[in-house]
Parts: C-alpha cells; structure tokens; sequence
C-alpha cells in the first residue's frame, strides 16, 4: 500500500492505495473502493461471475452441497437447480428462465471456482 | 467445582479473531499457549502468535475443528493442561467437554451437564418452563419425519420459525411463511444443521415478527454464585446472523432490565451454571420470551466487557483454574458500548461472500475503540470458514456519542483484498430507525434486503482514479501489515 499525493479540485491530498492482479484498491472519503486498474474509473466487474440467460454459474468460490437439476430435465423460472455452500452458508442457485437442462457441471462434494458455469440452460 | 488448579499451557481449539483473543489473555496470564489448526489454516495472527502450533487435519472443518478425538489427541500430545474452545465450532459439545475431561485435562467453559441441558435447545426450553421461565409456542418433539414436522407447523400457524436443536449463530435456521415453501426449508435447516453441528435435529417455534433481541451475560465463578452483566441488544441480524451488537439495550427501562436479568441468573443458578453464558429473549409488546441459551463465550462479549470493566476471557480460564474473581456482587454499566462485525463479503452484490488475499489492512487505533482481529495483510481468507474477519467495537459515554465514533472508526478503516460489509455497516448506524433504538430483529430485512447500490464517481473521482492508477505499478503490492499511514500522510496544507 502506499499513499499517493494527489490534486482533488485544488487541495492537495494523500490517497492511499495499491494495484494488484489489475484491481485498483483505494481508500477515498472514509470509503474502500476497488476498480479495474486501467483506470476507466470501472467498479471493478469481475467479481461478478457473468450473467447470461440460461448459464448458470458459481456466484462465489465453495462447495457444492445438492444438486437437483437433472441433465434433459425440464426446469421453471425459479426452480433450485443446485445448492451451494461458502463460509459456513448455504445459497440456492435457481433457474432464470423456463427451459431444459442441457449441461450440468455440477457434482456433491465438488470445490467450484467464482465464476464456474454450473448448469446451461435452453429456454423452451 | 474441580480442585484448583494452576495450569502453565493451554490449548486453543478454535482459529480467527476468538483464537487472538484467548491468546492474548493467555499471554498476560502468564501461560503458555498452544494452536491446534487446520492444514490450509496456516496464514492467520493466531498461528503466528501462538508458542506451539499442531496440524490436527484437513481443511473441512468436519476434519479438523469439529473432530473431538484430534483436538483431545492434539492437546494430549503437547502436554496441555486445559483447552479453551472459543465459540461456535466444539464450544457447545458436551461429549467434546466429557472427552477433554476425561484426557485428565481441564475445559474452560461450563461443564458438561451445563452444556448438556441448555446446548440441546429442547431441554433447555424444558428447563426454563419447569422453572417458570417465558416461553414460545413450538414443536420440540423427537419425531423428525417430514409429515410430522409439516403437521405441527400446521398446527403452531405459519410463520414458523425452524431451527437446528444443536444450533446457533443462524445455521441451521429458517422462518417458513407459508406452507408452500415448509418442506424446501426444513431440509435446508436439516442439512445446515448436520454439516455445522453434526445433528440434524430440529425444532420448531411461532415465529415472533417483531421483535428485538435482547441477551443477557451472566457468569458462574468457582464458588457456585452466579452474577449478570446486564444485557446487549443484537437485533440487527441478517439471516439471523448478528451484524451489530451493542451494550446495554436503548430498549429497556430499570424495570424491564432488572426483570430480565433476575431471569437469567435464576435459569443459570438453577442448573449450577459454570463459567460464562449467555441467555437470549425476544422481546416483544413489553414481554419477554426465552429463546436459547448459548453455554459459550458469545462473539459480542466486548461491548459487555467495555461496559462493566471485565475480562471475560480471563474470568474464564480464572474460574476454571478454581481461583476466585475480583468482580462486585452486582454490575453497573458505565457509558455505552457498540459493535459491527466484519465480514468478507460485496456489499453491492446483497453479501456474496469475498475471498482472497488480504493485501493491506489499516485499523484506525483511538481512545474507546478495539479491534479483534484474526488477520493480517498476506493471509488468504478461504471459503472455507466463517465470513467474520474482524470485530470493531467502540465505547463511549452516551449511545449517540458511541455511534459517531463507530462511524469515524469504520471510515478511517482500510481493507484491500477482499470487500467487506463496511458501507452496509455505515448505512444501517445512520439510519432512523438505528438511532432511535427502536430496530427489531426484522429491521435489517425491512430495510436493506434490496442490498446496496454501488456509488456512481464523479467526473473529478474518475480523473483521480486515472491519476492514481497512472502512479502505480501493477504488483506493487509488496504487502505491507500495519504502519500507520497517518502520521506522515495527513498533513495540513
């Protein structure tokens, strides 16, 4: 971490901060932010396992704990499909759409990264 | 009461803050101290801190933290005389309690029996109403079929709130609202419940929708008395798990505290009540109503400690030696004591949780505020355990005067590598309802479930972010632990 001295609207001020692995993290006005480092001011996104209709993925690193969807099975909007578990919690994973299990990369007991696309779903 | 006993080593069977904590204490006592850990457990304050460390097992905590036999076996090899277990993980296993005991070593915290009657939250309910304690309407019957447990939500008339027998701490716990959704519940209870406490049990209760959470402190010394350390108040909860807690209640008045403290003592004084524990009510409509007992160290014990002027960590290990404590006959509060838990978690993606690696860390020191924490730039924060990296607690002399300084504290506070739950904490310390005191246990839902929006920059942020980003080299990361950033980065124009 260092501290940066910097010109805000006139005032001198120190900033601290620190790049790493492409994330920009600073302390700035009481607040921890962190965002990508090329500097276009971006939140950094990447935490956010990416969400496209039917795909299903590991919102966070953890272990798989149920697995409900069944390869071909046809699944509704808001059906779990799969169960995960981090930091001692359990979330649901659920279908975002009306449609048919077409890949399941989901298995009990697995470690699954962020980001880990777990289910693919094909709307019906 | 055991004869006394001076003990020269102590084993800590726990990991995080809890386990710096209890080091601590055990440092100042003049002890010797001894980490049992798991494998991937090794970048952590406690590890580093600890004069022994011993590799019990495997990264799960069914392999490690919760195995009775490797703790015993742990401590056994490194010639300990007594294990404290923090909380949450074996601090509430009575046949852990039995098996240190029976090692000829000593369990600092209740004994078994203790933790027998109140750990199990069904015959704890029994004992309350056999001593004319207050109780919820609920299920605690042993039948755990699916039918029956549907039945008698039925029958107590939804919203039913369902809960692990062997639980606490929010695993293994879920309010149904309707019978459309009992049956998803109940088996996610029963499953939270066997991978955190190893008992699938469960129990069901009506589900008190607004109410607050009061607690009480009480402590039984070596000589059989029992004292109160007065309440704390944690009824902002997520998913019933505490995120702020504080000392005492803005919520009660002389009458209502002298009455749920009487309570208290009198349950745990029944029961030959060892060591420290706390009584949980609900309070709702000027009404009390037991809700558990938890046979532990809680994990917002400071703001009790900062208000009543105690060590409760030495208390324990005092009491379980046989020696007697220099405490009063009753306890006045002085000022007023709060704390927000850490987690490692976005708060602009409603809590998922946040791992990696730690890369820098500034805790903002001053007059009435601590921090407990279990790690330190360099340490990796894993899915594995619990979200909790850090407790910030601050006392001052008023409760307005305490949340202003909560506030400063949490903004002069520094966490890079992982997010954390500090813009949520800032919100709900300004919110009307917070200041008011008037927040129940559905106060965070009611409020904050939509999570919270991430804050556009300005044009001259984005600017500044460039600058920044311009004067940095990526990996310049040399990660740096504490240093105060302070005293030579602010200085007046």
């Amino acid at each position: 971490m260092k501290w940066l001295e910097v010109d805000f609207q006139g005032r001198k001020t120190r900033v601290p901060a620190l790049k790493f692995q492409g994330r920009l993290w600073f302390h700035w006005l009481g607040v921890n932010h962190v965002v990508d480092a090329g500097g276009t001011g971006r939140r950094a996104a990447s935490e956010k396992a990416a969400t496209h209709p039917g795909i299903i993925s590991a919102p966070m690193p953890g272990k798989i704990t149920r697995v409900v969807a069944a390869m071909g099975a046809t699944v509704a909007k808001g059906q779990t499909l799969v169960v995960m578990e981090a930091m001692k919690m359990e979330y649901s994973l659920s279908a975002d759409l009306d449609g048919k299990v077409q890949e399941l990369n989901a298995q009990v007991g697995a470690q699954v990264g962020l980001g880990e696309v777990l289910v693919r779903l094909v709307a019906t | 009461m055991a004869r006394p006993r001076k003990f020269d080593k102590i084993v800590i069977a726990n990991r995080g803050e809890v386990a710096v904590r209890i080091i601590r204490a055990c440092q100042e006592l003049g002890l010797e101290t001894v980490l049992l850990h798991s494998s991937v457990d090794t970048q952590s304050a406690a590890f580093r801190m600890a004069d022994e460390t011993v590799c019990i097992g495997e990264a799960a905590a069914s392999a490690s933290y919760l195995n009775i036999q490797a703790n015993v076996q742990g401590a056994l090899g490194v010639g300990a005389d007594a294990i404290h277990p923090g909380f949450g993980f074996l601090s509430e296993n009575a046949e852990f309690a039995e098996a240190v005991i029976n090692a000829g070593m000593v369990f600092i915290g209740p004994t078994a029996e203790n933790i027998r009657l109140f750990g199990d939250k069904i015959s704890a309910k029994a004992h309350v109403e056999k001593n004319g304690g207050p109780t919820i309407p609920g299920y605690s019957g042993k039948d755990q079929s699916l039918p029956t447990l549907l039945r008698e939500c039925q029958r107590i008339g939804y919203p039913v709130i369902c809960k692990a027998a062997a639980g606490g701490g929010g695993r293994g716990l879920k309010v149904l609202n309707a019978a459309s959704e009992a049956q998803e519940l109940i088996e996610s209870a029963q499953r939270e419940a066997q991978s955190a406490f190893g008992s699938a049990q469960v129990f069901l209760e009506k589900y008190l929708n607004n109410a607050k959470h009061i607690e009480v402190q009480i402590f039984g010394d070596s000589s059989g008395h029992v004292y109160s350390l007065l309440e704390r108040e944690c009824s902002v909860q997520r998913r019933h798990q505490k995120i702020i807690e504080e000392s005492l209640s803005p919520a009660l008045d002389e009458t209502l505290r002298k009455e749920i403290s009487f309570i208290a003592s009198e349950l745990a004084q029944h029961a030959h009540y060892l060591s420290a524990g706390t009584v949980e009510f609900l309070l709702q409509d000027g009404k009390f109503y037991f809700m558990e007992m938890n046979t532990r160290l809680q994990v917002e014990h400071p703001v009790t400690e900062l208000v009543m002027g105690v060590d409760l960590v030495k208390a324990q290990i005092l009491t379980a030696m046989g020696a007697a404590l220099p405490w009063p006959k009753v306890f006045q509060a002085r000022g007023h004591a709060i704390e927000c838990r850490l987690y490692a978690e976005n708060p602009y993606q409603s809590g998922m949780p946040s791992t990696g690696k730690l890369l820098a860390t500034h805790w903002p020191q001053g007059a009435g505020r601590r921090f407990e924490v279990g790690f330190e730039a360099g340490d990796e924060i894993t899915p594995f355990y619990d979200p909790m990296i850090a407790k910030v607690i601050v006392w001052d002399e008023t409760r307005i005067r305490a949340i202003q300084k909560m506030k400063r504290t949490l903004s002069e506070t520094i966490v890079f590598g992982v997010h954390t739950n500090i813009p949520l904490l800032q919100e709900i310390l300004s919110h009307d309802e917070f200041l008011s005191g008037t927040m129940t246990t559905r106060f965070f839902d009611k409020h904050f479930a939509q999570g919270l929006e991430a804050p556009e920059f300005s044009r001259s942020e984005k600017s500044l972010i460039q600058m920044l980003s311009g004067q940095l080299a990526d990996g310049d990361a040399r990660v740096t632990s504490e240093g105060n950033p302070w005293t030579h980065a602010w200085r007046n124009p």
